[in-house]
């Protein structure tokens, strides 16, 4: 119990000391300071251990017949779930920090800006672990503030702009997130997850939204949180406020896209048997998820900044844990999240050396040696043929044979599939086209690689699947109420084998010289789709007219009356 | 042992013979301020030390709490200026009534609620100025506020529970009786703004409890639209003022609509009503005193969108001035949210549409408060602006009000009053929700 609550005050004391610092003192006491947050993390690590040992640990410093009656219930309810969560965000603290002390050393808001490290460390964990839903919407609120304050700077007119788009984005999804909030506890009278899960279960309710529309309780509660997650995961299309927030100094971008980020598929995670108790927002989900993959992917291609190039592969990635999430695979969200965020935190953290390495060398990175050869090896092709085509089989196979996974009964998991053949694909294809598969040697590296890879994450998901809903039959539940309509799903799995396939053979008949009979419609459809999706899809330009237009009408209201505006 | 009446005299009596004792001090402006301070928080503590033997109202004791600690709060906060003796005078005597207004017994409340209401429309009509043609608005609203207070002591029901509502739209502002609620903001000098933005709607909200329980249903649908009509207007209307006051007026405007709208669905006062009405007061008076820091430094008519960068300039001035708008935006752990949140969980809704409505206007406070922190602290600091961060009264005025603000965001409302039935579930009691 005592660990719990420890691993939060000592990210609080770490912060504490940070602003405790002044004049010549201040670098030892930022340094002094790390010393909290690493304990921090092996409290964590410990917490993970016990829970994994001894079950969930509750703590409650209110009584729970009358939440209503404190504005803050404050309470701790650590699951396996909390406790990954606030193992992964304390590890990455650890780095962050370290690697900020000596990033700002000598800045001038140094201080104030590791205090705010350890503060939003602190809320995040506070919010991983929350016994409520109350007291994770509050954490939840102040997180979108400090995250306001992390992305500004004083004097800097982009960075204010994108640090009041950010609050502004975060807070509409906040209030859709509060409207569930005020739902949930007047048609089932509680905000506490286990209670809440089991009156949602025993008691179904049906909300009449206007007569001759009805929705499920459980659709229309789901819906509201999902719209507040979608904030925080940055989803298509209150996704605006991560590329409005790359001004900030990198280290916040690492705890952003490893730690922040996730809060969304966290929620749906802790809400999970909520969530699987309705098909709509299932398939909301899955639809909002792809969407935002889709266009986060392809907003990436076309960006010409390092860190923009990096963000639109956040979004892009999110777009996949929500994705999973519509599928039912919660822990496959979770698993993805995590490793996700350990990849991007890495990322983050080296572009700074990517950009000054650039700066000191005019030919970084390496153009193209035209010495070359213009041709593809056959040797290259039969790479790539083998890991488009061939390996997907045998994933298949062994699937069906060795983890004993109903494919016929999952959806899921044939889109799963799906998934690690098209992202096999695209990796296999950008390697080809990089000329980097041209020794058999390379090629049979990368092929046993890729399918240790491949088969070490499917074993890793299903146990990780196991240790996180240990009841095999919710999962199955999950997955039962994700499965898509018969036609869909086919269709789905017909598009997507056949754009595979037909993007490979554009590729190979391309590089042999073939003249492809393309619709020119086609080729002008390119072109334009390129302006569009470099320019982010003008998103950003609506949300300012959206916002002008508001504002428009305010004045107009204004004018219209007499006297105050005169 | 005192009976409730004597004691609810006494309460009244001390911040009145603060006037008296204050007057000598009337050419020296350091020592009134310190001497009207010093009364109001004499009449804290005397609320202190009588709080167990009043008989608690519906919507608790926080009220009565709360009217001399922003009284304080709001003399603290002003500059020692001579222009502004009168006012610190003025918000002891309006503490006086006010506290009458809220604890003696009928024929006396409204006597005290009459005279009082009578007393801010002279104030008004003598800061009156043909430039501002809709202040004429404001004495008329404050005007019919005292008739009607007046009328509820004589008038038999039902006239007088429809004065008595009449009063109520006011003092706690509701479209479109609003108009003395935007005239007092931004026309009254001092500390009066401060300390009326939490004085009428506290007396206000006292008299709704009573009112509500009486008014037919189709006068009730109609105050539960002007509530949401209210709510919206207030929000458009402060998204597009660049003036300070005017901005926190129909921002408060926005935020006590919310409270009309919960109350009409409810019938009913309850302390989590109080402690939106009491915070969203507390929170703009702060603000208001913010801005008067502001104001002392670059003059009366000081242009907001002339002023930035007093982040950098002014550190201290600039943690409490977003501490304080986090608060009025409704952000946790301050009481504001906490007032919103046990609102919108206990009391039911008659409709999802005006849910709607009320989570759109909290919304909108985020970003025109936002904007406003954002245009004043932020951006460039401007060289041939002196920037002077706060002095000790007004450090520890705003420190104040941020306490208290979360103080109450963290305390259980049963601290004020005893915690009624908790609403559970609307489930089968509202017509729009079916199992």
């Amino acid at each position: 119990m005592t660990l719990v609550l420890l691993v939060p005050l000592l990210l609080l004391a770490a912060a504490c000391i940070v602003l405790s610092s002044r004049g010549d003192s201040e670098h030892a006491r930022m340094r002094l300071a790390a010393y909290p947050v690493g304990a921090a993390f092996l409290g964590a690590a410990a917490t993970l251990y016990v829970v994994t040992t001894d079950g969930p640990v509750s703590i409650r410093f209110y009584n729970l017949s009358s939440v209503a009656s404190f504005a803050i219930p404050i309470g701790f309810y650590v699951d396996r779930l909390s406790a990954v969560m606030m193992t992964l965000i304390t590890g990455v603290s650890v780095i962050i920090y370290n690697y900020s002390i000596g990033y700002m050393y000598q800045d001038r808001h140094a201080r104030r800006y590791l205090a705010m490290i350890c503060l939003t460390d602190f809320v995040l964990i506070c919010m991983v672990s929350s016994a409520n839903l109350m007291m994770l919407f509050l954490f939840w609120q102040i997180l979108s503030y400090l995250l306001y304050l992390l992305a500004h700077n004083h004097a800097h007119a982009g960075t204010l702009a994108g640090a009041f788009k950010t609050f502004t984005l975060l807070r509409v999804a906040d209030t859709a997130f509060l409207a569930g909030i005020t739902l949930t506890y007047h048609l089932y009278g509680t905000l506490e997850f286990q209670e809440l899960f089991v009156r949602a279960a025993d008691t179904p309710v049906t909300l009449s939204l206007w007569p001759g529309t009805d929705i499920s309780g459980a659709t229309a509660v789901t819906l509201l949180f999902f719209v507040g997650a979608m904030g925080k995961s940055a989803q298509f299309p209150i996704h605006l406020w991560l590329p409005g927030s790359l001004f900030a100094p990198t280290p916040v971008h690492a705890l952003l896209h490893a730690g922040i980020i996730n809060a969304g598929g966290f929620l749906i995670n802790r809400l999970a048997p909520l969530f699987g108790q309705s098909s709509t927002t299932l398939h909301v989900a899955f639809l909002i998820g792809t969407l935002t993959a889709i266009l986060g992917a392809s907003m990436m291609l076309a960006q010409n900044d390092i860190k923009k190039t990096l963000g639109f592969s956040t979004i892009g990635q999110m777009g996949y844990m929500i994705m999973e999430c519509g599928l039912g695979a919660f822990a496959l969200a979770v698993f993805h999240l995590i490793a996700h965020g350990l990849f991007k935190a890495t990322v983050f953290l080296n572009c700074g050396n990517v950009i000054h390495k650039a700066r000191l060398e005019p030919h970084f990175p390496h153009v193209d040696d035209q010495t070359e050869e213009r041709r593809l090896s056959r040797l290259t092709w039969f790479t790539g043929f083998v890991t488009t085509l061939f390996i997907p089989l045998l994933i298949l196979l062994i699937t069906h044979g060795v983890l004993r996974i109903p494919l016929l009964e999952s959806q899921g998991t044939v889109i799963f599939l799906f998934f690690i053949w098209i992202t096999s694909s695209q990796a296999i294809l950008t390697l080809t086209r990089l000329r980097q598969v041209a020794s058999w040697k390379v090629s049979a590296a990368m092929l046993v690689t890729l399918l240790f890879i491949v088969f070490v994450y499917l074993f890793a998901v299903e146990s990780f699947t196991e240790f996180l809903y240990p009841n095999s039959e919710e999962v199955a539940s999950y997955f039962g109420m994700a499965a898509l309509p018969d036609w869909l799903f086919d269709l789905m799995i017909v598009t997507a084998t056949v754009l595979t396939v037909a993007g490979w053979s554009y590729v190979y008949m391309s590089a042999h010289g073939m003249s492809l009979r393309m619709p020119p419609w086609i080729d002008r459809l390119r072109i334009r789709l390129y302006l569009p999706f470099m320019n982010r899809l003008y998103a950003d330009e609506i949300y300012m007219l959206t916002g002008q237009t508001i504002m428009r009408l305010a004045h107009q209201l204004d004018k219209r009356e007499r006297g105050w505006s005169r | 042992m005192m009976d409730a009446t004597l004691i609810s005299w006494v309460l009244a009596g001390i911040p009145l013979l603060g006037v008296l004792a204050s007057l000598p001090f009337m050419a020296d402006p350091g020592r009134l301020k310190w001497s009207s301070v010093v009364w109001a928080l004499i009449s804290l503590a005397s609320i202190g030390g009588f709080a167990g033997r009043l008989e608690a109202p519906p919507e608790g004791l926080l009220p009565l709490c709360l009217l001399p600690a922003a009284a304080a709060i709001s003399i603290l906060g002003q500059p020692v200026h001579e222009p502004y003796r009168r006012s610190w005078v003025l918000t002891l005597l309006f503490l006086g009534l006010g506290l009458s207004a809220l604890s003696s017994p009928p024929p006396f409340s409204l006597l005290s609620l009459t005279l009082l209401l009578g007393l801010i429309a002279g104030l008004v009509y003598r800061h009156h100025s043909a430039l501002w043609p809709r202040s004429w608005w404001g004495i008329g609203a404050y005007a019919l506020g005292a008739l009607c207070a007046a009328l509820s002591a004589i008038a038999e029901a039902p006239l007088s529970a429809v004065a008595s509502l009449l009063a109520c739209a006011v003092l706690l502002p509701l479209v479109p009786f609003h108009d003395g609620h935007l005239t007092a903001l931004t026309r009254l000098p001092g500390s009066l703004p401060s300390f009326i933005v939490v004085l009428l709607p506290v007396i206000g909200l006292h008299g709704l409890g009573a009112a509500m329980t009486t008014v037919p249903d189709t006068v009730a649908w109609t105050v539960s639209f002007f509530a949401l009509v209210g709510a919206s207007y207030g929000a458009l209307k402060a998204l597009a003022q660049s003036r300070v006051r005017l901005l926190l007026a129909y921002g408060s405007l926005s935020f006590f609509s919310i409270l009309w709208w919960f109350t009409v669905a409810s019938r009913a006062v309850t302390p989590r009503s109080a402690l939106l009405v009491g915070t969203v007061g507390l929170a703009t008076s702060g603000l208001l005193v913010a801005w008067q820091v502001v104001r002392t430094r670059y003059g009366d008519d000081v242009d907001p969108q002339s002023i930035s960068g007093l982040a950098s300039g002014m550190p201290q001035y600039a943690v409490l001035l977003s501490l304080l708008a986090l608060a009025a935006m409704g952000l946790p752990p301050f009481g504001v949210f906490a007032g919103f949140m046990g609102l919108l969980l206990s009391s039911p809704f008659p409709s999802l549409a005006g849910l709607f409505v009320t989570l759109l206007a909290w919304l909108a406070a985020s970003w025109y408060i936002m904007h406003m922190v954002q245009r004043l602290l932020f951006g460039v600091r401007r060289p041939e602006l002196r920037y002077t961060d706060l002095l000790h009264a007004e450090f520890a005025s705003l420190l104040i009000v941020v306490l208290v603000l979360l103080a109450l965001g963290l305390a259980p409302t049963t601290l004020f009053a005893s915690e009624g039935t908790p609403f559970l579930t609307a489930t089968g009691e509202s017509p729009t929700w079916t199992r």
